[in-house]
């Protein structure tokens, strides 16, 4: 019983971060209509660059946390305005794979400056396991789901009650109809991108401190995807929920079936979900006029 | 110069070619293809072998991407299965090789429909995850298949004497890869001026409209699937065959990528296109590589140790580069070009 809860419980902790990114997901997606595949990358790029200050200037936890959102969300709008930002009213298709392009060349980049080998990303304090009526939590997994929580609450106020959020949800409603209203499409999208790409760096250092600092980060883009499809592609709220979902159900496939089912297990579930209810959880049905 | 084109009946306009210079250019083209063996040295042959099975490949997602314009990012997935398919089928099952290749094209064409069941409910962006969830789903249970996919340690394959020709030397090999690579393209280039064909461009430029038109978009999606499938499936094969053996670590993710960036760069939805797009990205990174050595320094070391990111990197760049400036593609270009040469000194 307790392995069990061990379980659930650490699952809860790499959900939170899968929840993190498809957060991301979910906000590109409901502003722009795309897809942006760089995620993960945009993540692992943040980790390595936070990872590289935090070493040179000896900071502590939460302020190298404050950093790797700074970071993620300059790298967002460098993204936006070099390569997106051109693409603006292209065909989703072109832009889809733009993100793809962009998504191999950050991965490359970051293990030509860093190199291949693992690093440890030492935050002090961070590993200290606390015991929470019989289970034993780190530092770094409380924080993460703290996290998360934080964002859920941030999102919900911003979408719901501030003048940008709403203009957001007016983008993704009708964009021609938004801009007759005078919502600059542009705007909205610089601003998902960089709230997107901080969110990933955000969940990228965590993942770095508690897992360790590899060129295999960008995969948490792949493993967050279905909690996105999970949570419906245009539910922020509800991708973020889903990460939880999905990081338990790994971890109780990883402890109790085969190792490399682990690696799947998310996959097999979306498809699943896809052929079930292919707009997600939480998503809205879209309804096809002709 | 001629002053206008007149088709006068339905089998003129979709003829392949009216041209007498395109056959002709098209014939000298060939015999220079089968002649090459005999000029170049054996490191360009091996270039161009490697261009004629990475085209199997390429028409595999024209099909898919270009003509019926849904993204996939498994692609490489398919190759694994058709490379594994022939191994499988010459070292475990006892095979004759020319039965293992049909079966190269057969089991990746099955899996083919099997992922695109679920991507008829998907819209593209969805289905692009499909497909990458799919393409990992295999690779995974390769790994797990134990003894009978040789797990993470591969399967050996000898190039096999086909229809007794023996392919183990380097230039019937080639030959072989020029056989197979002209049917790829013939039955590409015949499969888009069909009946199924215009179905599927109709339901990628608009599937509603094609929808309305009398079109089953079950049946030509899936068909779409199908046929890719399984040409990219012996394009896999033929990898296996060229690089001796078959393991997971042989078909990266990069390669997905690759055979999306050769589309893009080319030109979506056409088999000229891939052809240009792949003799271009095939020649990419070595063509960059000479460049570097030219101007030397320190970014020749950063060459050697991470060829395989530098590679990543001029994908990635080709990707970005062409939607950007030039969303035609090579095929484009190549267009502008014949047009200003058969018009000159007219610009119109």
């Amino acid at each position: 019983m307790s392995y069990l809860i061990q379980l659930i419980v650490s699952g809860l902790a790499i959900g939170a971060i899968y929840g993190l990114v498809a957060m991301g997901f979910a906000v590109i997606y409901k502003a722009t209509g795309i897809v942006n595949f760089a995620q993960g990358e945009m993540g692992m790029l943040t980790a390595y660059t936070t990872w590289s200050l935090a070493v040179t200037l000896g900071t502590g936890g939460v302020v190298t946390v404050f950093i790797a959102i700074a970071i993620g969300a300059l790298l967002g709008l460098i993204c936006e305005r070099l390569v997106m930002r051109p693409m603006l009213g292209e065909p989703v298709l072109s832009v889809v794979l733009v993100t793809i392009g962009l998504a191999v060349v950050l991965r490359s980049i970051v293990t030509i400056i860093w190199g291949a080998s693992p690093h440890k990303f030492e935050i002090a304090g961070a590993d200290t396991v606390v015991d929470l009526a019989g289970v034993g939590l780190r530092v770094s997994q409380i924080g993460v789901l703290a996290a998360l929580v934080l964002a859920l609450a941030g999102f919900w106020f911003f979408l719901r009650h501030s003048r940008f959020g709403v203009a957001m949800r007016a983008v993704a409603a009708d964009e021609k109809t938004a801009r007759l209203m005078g919502v600059s499409t542009a705007r909205v999208q610089a601003v998902a991108w960089a709230s997107a790409s901080a969110l990933a760096g955000l969940a990228g250092a965590l993942f770095a401190v508690i897992y360790g600092l590899t060129p295999t980060v960008f995969e948490l883009g792949l493993k967050a995807f279905p909690a996105t499809v999970l949570g419906g592609f245009d539910s922020v709220l509800g991708s973020g929920f889903s990460g939880l979902i999905i990081g338990v159900v790994e971890n109780l496939v990883g402890g109790y079936l085969p190792s490399t089912l682990k690696e799947i297990a998310g996959f097999v579930l979306i498809l699943v979900v896809l052929m079930i209810r292919p707009f997600g959880l939480f998503g809205e049905k879209r309804i096809e006029r002709v | 110069m001629r002053s206008g084109y007149f088709k006068e009946r339905y089998s003129e306009l979709i003829v392949l070619t009216d041209s007498p210079a395109v056959k002709a250019w098209t014939a000298v083209l060939l015999l220079a293809l089968v002649a090459a063996p005999m000029l170049l040295s054996s490191f360009l042959l091996s270039y161009l072998t490697i261009i004629l099975f990475t085209l199997i490949g390429a028409l595999g997602i024209t099909v898919l991407t270009g003509f019926t314009g849904l993204i996939t990012l498994g692609h490489v997935g398919f190759l694994m299965l058709g490379g594994y398919a022939y191994a499988i089928g010459v070292t475990r099952l006892g095979l004759p090789p020319e039965l293992a290749l049909v079966l190269s094209a057969v089991v990746p064409a099955v899996f083919g429909l099997i992922v695109g069941i679920p991507s008829l409910r998907l819209h593209g962006l969805y289905l692009a995850i499909t497909t990458l969830a799919f393409s990992y789903i295999v690779s995974a249970s390769i790994l797990a298949g134990g003894k009978f996919t040789g797990a993470g340690r591969g399967i050996m394959v000898t190039r096999p004497e086909i229809l007794g020709f023996d392919l183990s030397s380097d230039r019937a090999f080639y030959w072989f890869c020029l056989t197979m690579c002209v049917l790829a393209v013939l039955v590409t280039l015949n499969f888009r001026r069909s009946y199924i064909g215009r179905a599927l461009v109709a339901i990628r430029d608009n599937d509603i409209a094609a929808r309305t038109m009398g079109i089953n978009l079950v049946r030509f999606k899936l068909l779409a699937f199908l046929v890719s499938a399984a040409l990219t499936g012996v394009a896999g094969a033929i990898m296996a065959l060229y690089l001796s053996i078959v393991t997971v670590e042989g078909y990266p993710f990069l390669l997905s990528i690759e055979a999306l960036a050769i589309i893009i760069v080319g030109g979506l939805g056409s088999v000229l296109g891939a052809v240009f797009g792949t003799v271009f990205i095939v020649l990419l990174p070595e063509l960059f590589a000479a460049a570097v050595s030219v101007v030397g320094g320190r970014l020749q070391d950063v060459m050697t140790t991470s060829a395989h990111e530098i590679r990543s990197v001029l994908y990635g760049l080709a990707i970005i580069g062409f939607l950007r400036f030039d969303p035609r593609g090579l095929r484009g270009i190549w267009h502008d070009i014949r047009h200003a040469w058969v018009y000159w000194p007219l610009r119109y």
